[in-house]
C-alpha cells in the first residue's frame, strides 16, 4: 500500500473529527490525522483524486504533498 | 414568465462541530447547493436552519450533505 500525504486546513477537533468520519465511510483505508500540522496520512491503494475529492467533501482546502 | 417556488425552512441537528470554522465550512458548502437559498449555523445548539427551494432539495437531501461532510446530522420529526 502507498502512503500519501495530504494537507488539510484544519483548524480543531471537529475538522479532524470530520475528516476522520469521511475517511471511515471511505473503508479500506488506514490513516493518520497530526492536527497541530495540518497533516493526513492515508494508506491506500486507491487513486490520489478519490483521496483528494474525499478529502474536499468537508468543505476545506486541500493540498497533495506526494507519497510519503 | 414568473415561477413558482416552494420554498421551506428547516432546522437540523447537527453534531460533531466545535468551533466556528466547522460552522464555516457548513454554511458554505451547503450554501452554495442548488436550492438552497439561506443556510444560518448555530454553534451553541448544535443546528443548522435552512431555507430551501423543495424543487431541489428536502429535509433528508440537506441532512445527507451535511453527513457527507463528516458531521452528524438528523431531520427533526416535527418538521414533515
Amino acid at each position: 500500500m502507498t502512503k500519501h500525504e495530504f494537507e488539510v486546513a484544519m483548524t480543531c477537533e471537529g475538522c479532524s473529527g470530520a475528516v476522520t468520519r469521511i475517511l471511515n465511510k471511505l473503508g479500506d483505508v488506514k490513516f493518520e490525522i497530526d492536527l497541530p500540522r495540518k497533516l493526513v496520512w492515508i494508506e491506500s491503494d486507491r487513486d490520489v483524486d478519490v483521496l483528494m475529492e474525499t478529502l474536499k467533501k468537508c468543505g476545506k482546502e486541500v493540498k497533495y504533498n506526494g507519497t510519503k | 414568465m414568473t415561477q413558482k417556488v416552494h420554498l421551506s425552512s428547516v432546522s437540523l441537528s447537527v453534531e460533531g462541530m466545535t468551533c466556528g470554522s466547522c460552522v464555516q465550512s457548513i454554511e458554505q458548502r451547503i450554501g452554495s447547493l442548488q436550492g438552497v437559498i439561506h443556510i444560518k449555523v448555530s454553534l451553541e445548539q448544535k443546528s443548522a436552519t435552512v431555507l430551501f427551494d423543495h424543487s431541489h432539495q428536502s429535509p433528508e437531501s440537506l441532512s445527507e450533505a451535511i453527513e457527507d461532510m463528516g458531521f452528524e446530522s438528523s431531520v427533526p420529526e416535527s418538521s414533515a
